[in-house]
């Protein structure tokens, strides 16, 4: 290859993220170019919360972010992570970089940086040590959730939020440091919570999705020869990449729920449908706050929010 | 990989002219990183992602909440001080071993591994048992060699027995459970008691006036000496048990997060010195600044450590290993034989911590691809590590030994350690040989969270 | 030169009183955290975030005394040739000079990266601390450790005399 970029990534090295997802973004990339350009990946290069800033000066050439890890900077993210949209990640990845397009780009968060896609894990779960079969059940727990929608729900029912970063949920759970966590169903096979969280509590749209973005370095995208750029752009970059990464987390959404149903003493309590509407209602204020810091932000919050849920349902 | 290889020589050279590790690895690894980024050592590109990289390894490492165990197990240990724990070790392994011959050596050993378990740092435990032990060994006669040597090996077991500064950077470089690495160190910890008794009755055996034997206490006193260490089983117990899930039942249903361990830990101790009378608001601002200071000073190293790592990684030097080893087909054993001589070499001229940072973001790809367990190579690397502390020409439990005693050669602790040297290198051999007895705690502590 | 020197050894204390106040803050947070977690079942909530900004105090608020003290770990396997060859002075002295002349560059990029956090408005997650604060914080303290040693080395060649205590 003539152009080899240097892919940053803070996952655990057997993470789907670095697993499944850069191994597909680097065929994607090879196949779009016809091999002219292709990535190598460095795992460990620094924490999550840095990786903008390694990308934005060129310490590497491609990364991953997560945006709840940066409190403060990312608010018309917040959107795709709200509750009560229901379908796969796929859909909802699909949909969030059409709003982006349409909507949430005009707050130029990604300032910096080269944004090439947005996706959102599946809807994330409430997985508990002991059961919960009643959302009421949720108040007084001490559950790990990342910042930004998920705190706020967390909050809302009634739950004390624990910071904890990713890799030390393990450890977290197993010595009753936390009553639970809220994540995708992913991580019951990612982080071996079908050991220490044996039991689910399930909404259909989750209590929030994270919202990620691939991101690149501005230079070295621009260095690229112009036909090489149009190629990208054209059948990786945006919707193609974030679809396909979206649809990497349904997969490893799957191979979850396969491992927790095969799991002696592992359970999936679906919520009631009375829980579901207490959990609609709960959940406005939420919605209400966040959409109000997107106006705020100078984005068209009712118009965005709508497109999200009718693109979700197109898809 | 050749970048990478010179720039480890580039490192071996500027540590050797005593520029500090911080600067010799940051300052190489940020050229390394100008190099890989920029294409050559000055571009304008490769110095902006060099200093981004930098910058937040300095932000970042000094804020990464899993190292504040080590602040906190540091202050642990000098509270710990102040409480005067450490004569109490020595007096209760003193009555029950002092009456055999060379059984104050065997005293100090095993207090040198009670010690262990309240202090996280090899160099104060050799620092502290020394002041402790060393006035009455040369009471009763015993040599200089004996002497020095019993505590300058006896106090190489503070990183291996819990709680432990090495392994808990050793956990945050490899992202591997501290809780685990703990639990892991316990035996081999106390196989290295073992062994050093077995060094000092060998060393008596030779020279039967190295270490005569000391009066017999009777019951009463052994059983008062006994009624007197119930400080240093507290927060042993409060420490390792907290980390273990000894509290985990209700209504309490307490498991502590080494982090949390660490804090309870300080307070105990913090709360055991000042009930004891042993600290003034003068003395704990000492104990706080030692702290601070220590702590900067780690950190400092840390982040060199980082720089440097990340310049080997985008360097490419792991994978390059590992394909080197597939390419040449050597098998994995001769592959961690090889590495344990590495570390045995660098063991003579590196202090711990220095070879730890140095080596380990180079050898944990290449050890965990080939199969072998990380806790396993975590109790591994820190075993070589506490035998560098031991090996000349720079051994810096021996350099305690001599700055506290004053009045004896290092030539003479070095002679005095040998036979500590090769219980270790048998120690080794057995950690290495049998995994077991380096994982079956880690693993029944699995079993016991949930 | 003799005034100034004095006056930074009578400001020293004060950085390292700040340290150790946070240093006996994390420790006292930590306890009260799992107390609180335990017994009462509710952790203090923004322990995490406190923890890293009281570390970062901690350790930055005494770097410029540990790098200027020769406080910072380094092997002195080759110390006895230098001495005998009479040359520890210069390596030191010329050590110190290059050193802290090249935290010129740390402490830049770190206010920059301060910056850039400030405009994005990074905060932290419950008590919405800027981060800027702390690279601020962090670029001056990197500062002012490349400025002490450039001083402690430049005394070290041509003046060493200054440097011993009264
Ligand atoms: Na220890
Ligand atoms: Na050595």
């Amino acid at each position: 290859a003539d152009y080899t970029l240097t892919i940053s990534s803070w996952a655990p090295p057997t993470h789907g993220i670095n697993a499944r997802m850069w191994p597909t973004f680097v065929e994607m990339v090879e196949e779009a170019t016809d091999g002219q350009v292709t990535a190598e990946l460095k795992m460990g290069l620094a924490p999550p919360p840095a990786q903008m800033d390694l990308i934005q000066d060129g310490a590497a050439d491609v990364s991953i972010i997560f945006h709840g890890y940066q409190p403060g900077r990312f608010v018309a993210t917040k959107l795709i992570e709200l509750p009560g949209y229901e379908g796969s990640a796929e859909a909802a990845s699909v949909a969030y970089w059409r709003t982006h397009e349409a909507h949430l780009a005009a707050a130029n968060e990604h300032r910096g940086v080269k944004l090439i896609a947005l996706h959102t894990h599946g809807p994330a779960q409430l997985h508990s040590s002991t059961p919960v079969t009643e959302m009421s059940e949720i108040a007084g727990l001490k559950v790990r959730i990342p910042g930004g929608v998920g705190g706020d729900v967390g909050a809302a029912l009634g739950a004390t939020g624990i910071q904890v970063p990713a890799p030390k949920v393990y450890e977290t759970l197993a010595s009753n440091a936390a009553d639970g966590v809220v994540m995708p169903m992913e991580s019951r096979r990612g982080f071996k919570l079908t050991e220490v969280a044996q039991n689910v509590y399930e909404l259909p749209g989750g209590l929030y999705r994270g919202s990620f973005a691939f991101i690149m370095n501005e230079d070295t995208f621009a260095d690229l020869p112009e036909d090489l750029q149009q190629k990208l752009e054209d059948e990786v970059f945006g919707e193609p990449l974030s679809r396909a990464l979206g649809a990497i987390w349904d997969e490893i959404d799957t191979v979850g729920r396969e491992a927790t149903l095969t799991t002696e003493g592992n359970a999936i309590n679906a919520a009631s449908e009375a829980d579901l509407a207490q959990f609609a209602d709960i959940t406005t204020a939420v919605t209400a706050s966040v959409l109000e810091e997107l106006s705020a932000a100078g984005i068209d919050a009712a118009a965005a929010h709508e497109m999200v849920k009718s693109e979700m349902a197109a898809n | 990989m050749t970048a990478a290889l010179i720039g480890f020589a580039l490192v071996l050279i500027l540590v050797l002219l005593r520029i500090p590790i911080v600067f010799s690895m940051g300052l190489v690894g940020t050229f390394g990183i100008v190099w890989e980024r920029g294409g050559d050592l000055l571009s304008e590109r490769g110095m902006k992602a060099a200093m981004s990289v930098v910058g937040r390894q300095i932000t970042d490492t000094a804020q990464d909440y899993g190292l504040s165990v080590v602040p906190l197990f540091i202050l642990m240990g000098l509270f710990v001080n102040k409480g005067g724990m450490a004569r109490e070790l020595y007096a209760v392994s003193n009555a029950f071993l002092g009456h055999f011959r060379g059984g104050i050596a065997m005293a100090t050993v095993a207090a040198c591994g009670g010690f262990s378990a309240i202090c996280g740092s090899s160099l104060a435990t050799a620092a502290t048992m020394s002041k402790v032990a060393m006035p009455e060994m040369r009471r009763y006669g015993y040599s200089d060699e004996l002497s020095t040597a019993s505590i300058a090996a006896g106090g190489t077991l503070g990183i291996l027995i819990p709680p432990s500064v090495i392994l808990v950077i050793y956990g945050l470089l490899t992202e591997t459970s501290i809780g685990k690495l703990f639990m892991a160190g316990i035996i081999p910890g106390a196989l290295g008691i073992f062994f050093y008794l077995l060094a000092v009755r060998y060393t008596v055996w030779r020279k039967p006036d190295s270490g005569p034997a000391g009066e017999r206490s009777g019951w009463d006193v052994r059983i008062k000496a006994l009624g007197s260490v119930w400080a240093v089983l507290l927060l042993f117990f409060l420490v390792i048990g907290g980390l273990y899930g000894a509290f985990d039942f209700a209504p309490l249903n307490l498991t502590f997060s080494p982090t949390e361990a660490a804090g309870m830990g300080a307070m105990g101790a913090f709360l055991i010195a000042l009930f004891r009378g042993g600290l003034t608001v003068k003395s704990t601002f000492e104990v706080l600044r030692e702290t601070s200071f220590t702590a900067a000073s780690l950190f400092a190293v840390l982040i060199g450590a980082q720089i440097f790592s990340n310049f080997v990684n985008l360097a490419g030097l792991p994978e390059a290993l590992i394909n080197l080893v597939t390419v040449w087909d050597v098998s994995p054993f001769m592959v961690i034989l090889m590495i344990l001589g590495i570390y045995i070499i660098l063991g003579c001229v590196f202090e711990s911590l220095s070879m730890l940072l140095l080596t380990v973001p180079i050898f944990f790809p290449l050890v965990t691809s080939l199969g072998f367990d990380p806790i396993w190579f975590g109790i591994v690397v820190v075993v070589v590590t506490e035998i560098s502390l031991i090996t000349p020409p720079v051994g810096l439990n021996v350099f305690i030994l001599k700055g506290v005693v004053g009045d004896v050669s290092t030539a003479t602790i070095f002679k005095g350690v040998t036979p500590f040297w090769i219980a270790d290198i048998f120690r080794l051999a057995l950690i290495v040989l049998i995994p077991w007895l380096v994982l079956v705690l880690p693993e029944q502590m699995g079993a016991m969270g949930h | 030169m003799k005034p100034v020197i004095s006056a930074i050894r009578w400001l020293s204390p004060f950085p390292v009183v700040l340290a150790c106040l946070a240093l006996f803050a994390l420790m006292t947070m930590t306890f009260f955290d799992v107390v609180l977690r335990s017994v009462f079942n509710s952790p203090i909530e923004a322990a995490t975030e406190l923890t890293r900004i009281l570390m970062a105090i901690v350790v930055f608020s005494v770097l410029p005394q540990v790098s200027a003290q020769a406080g910072h770990i380094a092997v002195d396997l080759m110390d006895s040739l230098f001495f005998r060859w009479r040359l520890h002075n210069i390596r030191d002295g010329l050590g110190y000079v290059l050193c802290g002349a090249l935290m010129y560059w740390p402490a830049q990029r770190i206010w920059i990266l301060a910056e850039r956090w400030r405009d994005y408005g990074d905060v932290t997650e419950y008590l919405a601390i800027p981060q800027f604060y702390i690279g601020w914080f962090i670029a001056l303290s990197v500062a002012l450790s490349g400025i002490v040693m450039v001083g402690t080395g430049l005394l070290t060649l041509f003046a060493p005399r200054l440097l011993e205590r009264a």
